[in-house]
């Protein structure tokens, strides 16, 4: 084998065209590509399924505190408005003992002429 | 918009994996490397899918993103190539010896001793058969550097070529 660098630029360019020819890929490249995709899209499944349930578990905690925060305020709500029922019960109750008086005081003032 | 062309992944990969595979090789100079690069792009390209428009596209996307993912392990592993082809030697060569000429693995290896621009360059120009401005566009670069590195590299290689094969030859 003879190997004698063209002076010719030309030349030497078709001698490195016939070098560079493609090299065949590894015979399991093909095999190693689709198990990574393979394994690429079962973890983007469970990626995303993980994404959802994050999603429900928040949904979930949030419905049950905005439940709790709205259950509080009906109950709050709820126990001032029988506190005022009984207060006015109350002023209803002195209300009339006070009228009873007036009228007792009336009457024995009216006897007592 | 319709697309007629409808992408086969697989078909993809029979299709483009030598050239993928060849372009990561020459680039990065090792194997293992070249492989997983090989592989990191057609998974990337299985992101991209539904980008692609036909195989033409495929073809120059596969290209452009081999070439860009095989500087970004150049880059990383800053490794001179020179000693990557040694390694190869010692580890692949005889896997290179089965595949190739004594006298083509060397003009590789000459190849590899090329700055990573015009070794890029003369990669695609040589192995992908591109012209100059497919070449400027698929390493998005400038039309004038790419002529520069391809008239640059080649001299360089030639002139690397003179002296050592001669010698290489010799010891055969």
């Amino acid at each position: 084998m003879e190997y004698e660098p063209k002076d010719d630029l030309n030349d030497f360019e078709k001698d490195l065209r016939q070098v560079m020819v493609r090299r065949p890929a590894p015979p399991s490249l093909k095999r190693k590509i689709l198990a990574r995709r393979s394994r690429q899209n079962t973890d983007r499944v469970r990626a995303r399924m993980l994404i959802w349930q994050r999603l429900a578990a928040s949904i979930v905690l949030v419905a049950v505190a905005g439940g709790a925060y709205l259950w509080h305020n009906a109950e709050q709500r709820r126990k001032g408005e029988e506190a005022r029922q009984q207060v006015l019960t109350a002023l209803r109750i002195t209300s009339r003992a006070l009228q009873q008086m007036n009228e007792q005081l009336a009457d024995r003032n009216r006897t007592g002429e | 918009m319709a697309r007629d062309w409808q992408p086969d992944f697989e078909q993809l990969v029979d299709e483009h994996q030598s050239m993928v595979f060849s372009l990561a090789l020459r680039m990065t100079g090792d194997r293992g490397l070249a492989e997983e690069i090989a592989q990191d792009v057609f998974l990337a390209l299985d992101q991209s899918l539904h980008k692609i428009e036909s195989p033409l596209h495929a073809l120059a996307w596969l290209r452009r993103v081999a070439m860009s993912r095989s500087a970004d392990a150049l880059r990383r592993r800053k490794v001179r190539a020179m000693d990557l082809w040694v390694e190869i030697d010692e580890h692949h060569g005889a896997l290179a010896e089965e595949t190739s000429s004594p006298l083509a693995t060397r003009l590789e290896q000459l190849l590899a001793t090329l700055p990573e621009a015009q070794r890029a360059a003369l990669v695609l120009r040589y192995q992908e058969d591109l012209s100059p401005e497919e070449i400027a566009e698929t390493l998005d670069a400038p039309l004038a550097t790419v002529k520069s590195h391809l008239q640059r590299g080649l001299k360089l290689l030639r002139a690397k070529a003179s002296c050592q094969l001669r010698e290489y030859i010799r010891g055969v």
